[in-house]
């Protein structure tokens, strides 16, 4: 994932934040609010869920943002207070032993992700698309084969795009320790998704 | 360089992290290896495969119910400050005075000089008047008294020891461009006491709308001010933005979705005419035209849609 674009200056809405405007730190939010949405989205396919770890997220964001020293990037900063949420999350999930492959709406209703999964790239092909569907929905199911941590490195890698170093910095790691997660995420996957073929 | 380390970086490999020398190597042995040639093309298979399950862009309409759930929660929550922030920070604070002692030094040494230096200049004469970049201010000979910090009475005398703070009122004048007089007139903007200095404040910033800092203040007295004079006056200031700037044009909308002051939601409707192609403002429009309280705002809602041609 690319860095929100047009950003004002991070450290002049900051530390207006820090003096108590709410106003910047409104406009601070608006910069990274869509990333972070979409991110926790993807990783818990439940609008609710997304919806409450952006509310979390963000509020504990206004409540800590004093102790914000500029060591890092409010990016990473937001993002690390973000993927903890979604490891609860996902550590909640994991002991409830959902499966993912049918999400919720913000209405409630379950959506299977048979319908969810679009392809652009299969043109008017209703065979291909249907089976490029199919394999959205192993590889939801495969997903949740992994732990908290692996779906985290994975989903921030493969979907969101970060360098390894920022994930490490992100889950308070070493870049190596997320390499070795990287590592063994991508193979169960790649066993989980060859044994449903 | 073998098989083994080969097949322990593929992963870093398709995900483009191996350093230049290690890339170099890896393709070099990759060209020479079958088997390894066969692994990475398997891997990156796997890769292009995952994206069967893209990342679904973010509805408009989910993002909006999001941001006003959290200025809601946010008008309830307060930031950890004072003591508790104090007791909360103490262990990295410390931590950092251990690490930067010369930071440290250097710390104190400036609050030394700055402590000093103010005294010197509270028991100096005061001169009646003092230049300052951006217009002059005039400093009266009287001045009020703020508040009591503390009285303590003598023991061995019938003395009294009062200690206490003193404002002394003072004004600036220059143009609105001036950075002092434009400091100002955003502190103006946020005083809570005094409805009549915010309208006078805001009427003044309308001109200079332009400034990122002065459009903020315009989006944060539209939102927060409980006056409507002033919420319409800022809306009246933010108007040729809304076309340009998705921050305003959200405020517009929260304005229109929201306020209390059905004249502030007229006006913020009007403002929206220009973008009513917009998806997000669209799906508001939709929404208003079926449910608002507000005759006037079903009714415009529904001419702004009918007007429209619905993209979607």
């Amino acid at each position: 994932m690319n860095q929100p674009q047009g950003r004002r200056n991070d450290s002049d809405l900051i530390r207006a934040s820090q003096r108590g405007d709410r106003g910047a730190f409104e406009t601070l939010v608006r910069q990274y609010d869509q990333a972070v949405l979409r991110l926790a989205l993807h990783l818990t396919g439940s609008e609710a869920d997304a919806q409450d770890i952006y509310q979390e997220a963000f509020l504990k964001a206004y409540r800590h943002i004093g102790n914000f020293r500029f060591e890092c990037s409010f990016y990473t900063w937001i993002y690390r207070i973000v993927t903890n949420l979604c490891l609860d999350h996902l550590r909640k999930r994991q002991t409830r032993r959902e499966d993912s492959h049918v999400m919720t709406d913000s209405s409630g209703q379950e959506v299977d992700l048979l319908e969810r999964v679009s392809d652009d790239r299969s043109g008017a092909n209703p065979e291909r698309d249907l089976m490029r569907r199919e394999l959205g929905a192993k590889i939801a199911l495969a997903l949740t084969r992994l732990t908290p941590r692996e779906r985290m490195v994975f989903e921030l890698k493969h979907y969101q795009g970060l360098r390894l170093r920022t994930i490490g910095e992100m889950l308070n790691t070493t870049e190596e320790t997320a390499k070795n997660t990287l590592f063994r995420a991508t193979q169960k996957l790649r066993g989980v998704l060859g044994s449903m073929r | 360089m073998n098989c083994d380390w080969t097949k322990e970086n593929v992963v870093l490999y398709i995900y483009d992290e191996l350093a230049d020398d290690a890339k170099y190597e890896f393709e070099r042995h990759i060209n020479q290896c079958l088997a390894c040639k066969q692994e990475v093309e398997a891997a990156l298979a796997f890769k292009d495969g995952m994206s069967a399950l893209p990342v679904q862009e973010v509805a408009p309409n989910l993002l909006v119910n999001s941001r006003l759930r959290l200025q809601e929660s946010l008008e309830e929550t307060s930031q950890a400050l004072g003591w508790n922030r104090f007791v909360f920070d103490f262990a990295g604070w410390m931590h950092q005075l251990k690490l930067a002692p010369a930071l440290t030094a250097a710390i104190l040494l400036i609050g030394f000089a700055g402590g000093s230096l103010t005294t010197w200049r509270m028991l100096g004469s005061r001169p009646p008047g003092t230049d300052l970049p951006g217009g002059t201010v005039t400093q009266p000979q009287q001045a009020n008294i703020a508040s009591i910090e503390s009285i303590t009475p003598d023991a061995n005398s019938n003395k009294i020891s009062i200690k206490y703070d003193m404002v002394y009122p003072q004004t600036v004048e220059g143009t609105p461009a001036d950075p002092l007089i434009q400091q100002l007139l955003l502190m103006a903007a946020h005083n809570q006491g005094n409805s009549g200095v915010r309208l006078d404040s805001i009427d003044v910033l309308t001109r200079q709308a332009e400034d990122d800092a002065v459009r903020e203040a315009l989006v944060y007295a539209l939102r927060y001010d409980k006056n409507p004079g002033v919420r319409l006056k800022a809306l009246d200031g933010l108007k040729s933005y809304v076309k340009d700037d998705v921050h305003v044009r959200d405020a517009v909308v929260e304005a229109l979705m929201h306020d209390t002051n059905a004249g502030v939601r007229s006006e913020a409707i009007a403002l929206l005419d220009p973008v009513r192609a917009d998806m997000s403002v669209r799906e508001v429009l939709q929404v208003l035209a079926q449910h608002d309280k507000d005759q006037f705002i079903r009714s415009q809602s529904r001419r702004y849609l009918d007007s429209t041609p619905n993209m979607y």
